[in-house]
């Protein structure tokens, strides 16, 4: 009752001489006698975004790479071709059976080779639209170009089309496929409504995979172990994100993704040192003092949580720039709540 | 052959319950009963909710719809003929343009909801939600149907000798002394009983005593019935122990009670609340909070009374099939944007305690409760105001036109900072005789809360779409109420 007594009701109209209306971050100076401020709270939901820098390094010229590789595979083609028909000829000579059994063997190889290529060549494809989609939607939201916004809606749907998490975001995105927005409000608003729930679910994803690293690191019997689980962890945590964003990459698809992820990694890991790199280093000290073995768990969790990261970057069709890129900051404090949590 | 109504009644449930089980199969419905007293906030709450769900409101915490899953929700035709529809376009007309409350509700309406979601499997269904509107002043009938007349009778004139209220009730008082249960039947004086009852019962609903528990509730909201003889009747002070005399006035009034419930309540309660799957039940603590003590005894009574009327628990095979029953229920604390939000958690604990014994029952029932301060439509903002040195969690807005504070009247245009007071920790403290001052004791300015009503939202219209409605967790209460079934 008596704390009540002090709180009274109380009521000031806002057109009053006595009251100021301060804005939310303006700095307050002392209270003048009898006068009365009135800060309003700021709303979450309206904050302003940032563009960001493009993610992946430019590359031009003629790629010599490439070319080798394809030559060298030709070759091999050859190679097999030739072995095989020999080989065809030499069961025909000892026997038509066998020939044909050989024969047969022989077309059926090449028919699933076929297919193997047809559906690796699909998943780059995939990959590569995606990637081009990252590319043009940063285009549109410097240069705001009405149209070339709304074809990159239609390709994001028709990406999302196998989603069902997405079926609303999916009517309410093609709702507005006719009204008057501008090009990068149109990315912005196909961000918001198609990558939120992907984002919670890659986040989660990460998270999952970066838990796993540090325990099964703090617990295993030998470093090889590790390394190989690292490794694993690695892979299926990329290839799950590329799946949640709409890429379902083949074996080389893979390889072109964890290429670019490490890419990636490279060139943002100067930028994010900053900002995390203390916490790392607390994290990992912390630990260490506990347990070397425990810090050694959270040290490659966090490792592996940067690359999801990096991951994230490079599978998702839009850049971040409606919704909040996940920091290492977030992740980390799931990893260290869940050790608590761990007997 | 009061045992014998009851048994028809019973079947006639039971056939009803299961005629609706077969339409469930292939047609799955939610019947969500919003369940409030008189301007707990009913109307705005389903508005608030049919507008967020079709236009795909703010909806954060409730999963399907955040998620994504939702493709779209529509209106549907109702199901009953013979029930008006929900005039949803004109409440939301109301809220946003003209920037007003919707007017207490008259009538029973209904409204049906279709929406249309795929499951996390990818499979795609449909859900209708089906939801009924009606005044909430026929709430307050649904005890009266295990009570005698002379039960209702001894009640009612004893609540109206206590506190504030027996001022209010002299003069039916005063009338009701002239008046001998066991005389011959007087039409005159049963009319003028009833009006002076009436009149008592209404001057108990004025803002200043904001009073709860008024039955029988038709009388304060007759609809088609004014005037006919089922409403024509009033509490006699009765013997204890005795019959009613052939053709006296008591036997009269007994005729006439009886009558009441059979025509009235009986009908409602079967149609709406007997099959009814979800429940949320919408209490505006803060008019009672503001009008003292007494009024907050009374709206906890009155909740008590009405909660026991309602089948809560577990829904088993055999339950659904024959006596369906309501297998999660929700406790809301409306109008929670006139408070600041540090002190949403008190007021939950308030009507936590409020509707205490209820709440307890229907979880030892085997149902899920949960409580739940929220604002359906938002009309405030939040600031922190500074006087000296106090530092106070206000609200800003815009008061009703007519709403007093500081001893001024305010004209429905001035935008205001208001501290409503400090919602206290202790609960037993608050239960208690003259635990707090509200308007019905005291004068304005002595009030330890002082809780304005403020006018709906100015929203800004984002091309030609209407504007989002603002909200306080009701994607919360949407999850709780219907989420598991858009699993």
């Amino acid at each position: 009752m008596t704390e009540r007594s002090t709180r009274r009701p109380a009521t000031f109209r806002l057109d009053d001489p006595h009251v100021t209306v301060m804005e939310p971050d303006d700095d307050a100076g002392r209270l003048a006698r009898g006068a009365i401020r009135i800060t309003p709270e700021a709303d979450p939901l309206s904050m302003p975004v940032v563009i960001e820098p493009p993610l992946l390094p430019v590359r031009s010229g003629f790629r010599w790479g490439t070319l080798f590789w394809s030559a060298l595979g030709g070759l091999v083609l050859m190679g097999l071709g030739l072995g095989v028909t020999h080989l065809v000829e030499d069961l025909f000579a000892r026997s038509e059976g066998l020939g044909y059994l050989g024969v047969t063997f022989a077309a059926l190889a090449a028919l699933a080779l076929l297919v193997i290529i047809a559906r690796e060549a699909m998943s780059l494809m995939r990959l590569a639209t995606i990637e081009k989609l990252h590319a043009r939607a940063l285009a549109v939201l410097a240069s705001d170009d009405r149209t070339e916004s709304r074809a990159i809606v239609q390709d994001l749907l028709k990406l999302a089309h196998r989603n069902p998490q997405l079926a609303r975001a999916r009517t309410a995105l093609q709702g507005h496929a006719d009204d008057i927005i501008d090009g990068a409000d149109m990315i912005k608003l196909a961000e918001r409504e198609l990558m939120s729930p992907l984002d919670i679910e890659a986040r989660r994803l990460v998270s999952v995979a970066a838990q796993r690293v540090s325990i099964v690191t703090a617990i295993s019997p030998r470093a090889l172990i590790d390394v190989l689980f690292v490794a694993a962890a690695a892979l299926r945590l990329v290839r799950q994100l590329a799946r949640l964003y709409g890429g379902r990459p083949g074996t080389l698809g893979m390889i072109r993704l964890m290429r670019h992820t490490i890419g990636h990694l490279a060139i943002t890991g100067g930028m994010a040192a900053s900002d995390s790199m203390i916490q790392q280093v607390l994290g990992h000290g912390i630990a260490a003092k506990l347990s070397q073995r425990l810090g050694e768990g959270v040290l490659n969790g966090l490792l592996t949580a940067r690359l999801g990261l990096a991951a994230i970057d490079v599978t998702r069709p839009l850049p971040f720039t409606a919704l909040p890129r996940p920091a290492l900051a977030d992740l980390a404090k799931d990893l260290l709540r869940k050790k608590d949590e761990e007997p | 052959m009061a045992s014998l109504s009851e048994l028809v009644e019973e079947a006639r449930l039971s056939a009803r319950a299961l005629l609706d089980y077969g339409d469930g199969l292939f047609n799955p419905t939610v019947r969500l009963g919003v369940t409030g007293l008189s301007r707990a906030g009913k109307t705005v709450f389903i508005t608030a909710l049919v507008h967020g769900l079709t236009r795909g409101g703010r909806f954060p915490v409730f999963e399907s719809l955040a998620t994504g899953r939702i493709a779209r929700a529509r209106l549907a035709p109702q199901p009953d003929d013979d029930i008006p529809r929900f005039a949803y376009e004109e409440h939301l007309r109301t809220l946003i343009e003209e920037r007003r409350w919707p007017n207490s509700t008259v009538d029973i309406s209904e409204l049906r909801l279709v929406i249309d979601y795929q499951r996390h499997n990818g499979a795609e269904r449909t859900l209708t939600l089906d939801i009924v509107d009606y005044p909430g002043e026929w709430l307050l009938d649904l005890p009266l149907l295990n009570k005698t007349y002379e039960q209702w009778s001894a009640e009612s004139l004893a609540l109206s000798r206590q506190g504030p209220r027996a001022e209010l009730a002299a003069p039916f008082q005063a009338h009701l002394a002239t008046l001998d249960p066991t005389a011959p039947e007087n039409e005159q004086s049963t009319l003028t009983a009833a009006k002076l009852f009436t009149d008592y019962l209404r001057a108990c609903r004025d803002d200043r005593f904001a009073m709860s528990l008024l039955p029988p509730g038709r009388f304060l909201m007759p609809g088609n019935l004014a005037g006919s003889p089922a409403l024509t009747f009033a509490p006699l002070d009765l013997p204890a122990d005795a019959s009613a005399p052939d053709n006296s006035l008591w036997a009269m009034m007994v005729r006439r009670y009886e009558a009441y419930k059979d025509v009235v309540v009986r009908p409602f309660f079967r149609d709406h609340f007997s099959r009814l799957d979800r429940q949320i039940v919408l209490v505006d603590a803060l008019s009672a909070l503001n009008a003292g003590p007494e009024a907050l005894h009374d709206l906890e009574a009155a909740l008590a009374g009405i909660l026991d009327c309602f089948r809560i628990g577990r829904s088993t095979i055999l339950s659904t099939l024959f006596r369906p029953r309501v297998d999660r229920i929700l406790f809301a604390a409306t109008k929670a944007d006139h408070l600041h939000h540090l002190s949403h958690d008190r007021l939950e604990d308030v009507l936590r305690r409020t509707v205490g014994k209820a709440a307890a029952r229907s979880e030892l029932a085997g149902a899920a409760v949960d409580v739940v301060a929220l604002a359906a439509v938002r009309a405030t903002k939040e600031a922190l105001v500074q006087r000296g040195r106090d530092r106070l969690p206000s609200i800003l807005g815009t008061p009703a036109r007519g709403e007093v504070a500081n001893g001024e009247s305010f004209d429905g245009e001035t935008e205001v900072a208001t501290f409503p007071g400090d919602l206290p920790t202790d609960l037993d403290g608050l239960f208690e005789g003259s635990a707090f001052r509200g308007l019905s004791t005291d004068a304005a300015d002595k009030a330890d809360f002082r809780f304005l009503r403020f006018r709906p939202p100015l929203l800004e219209r984002n091309g030609t779409e209407e504007p989002a409605l603002p909200h306080i967790r009701l994607d919360r209460a949407l999850q709780f109420l219907i989420g598991d079934r858009l699993q």
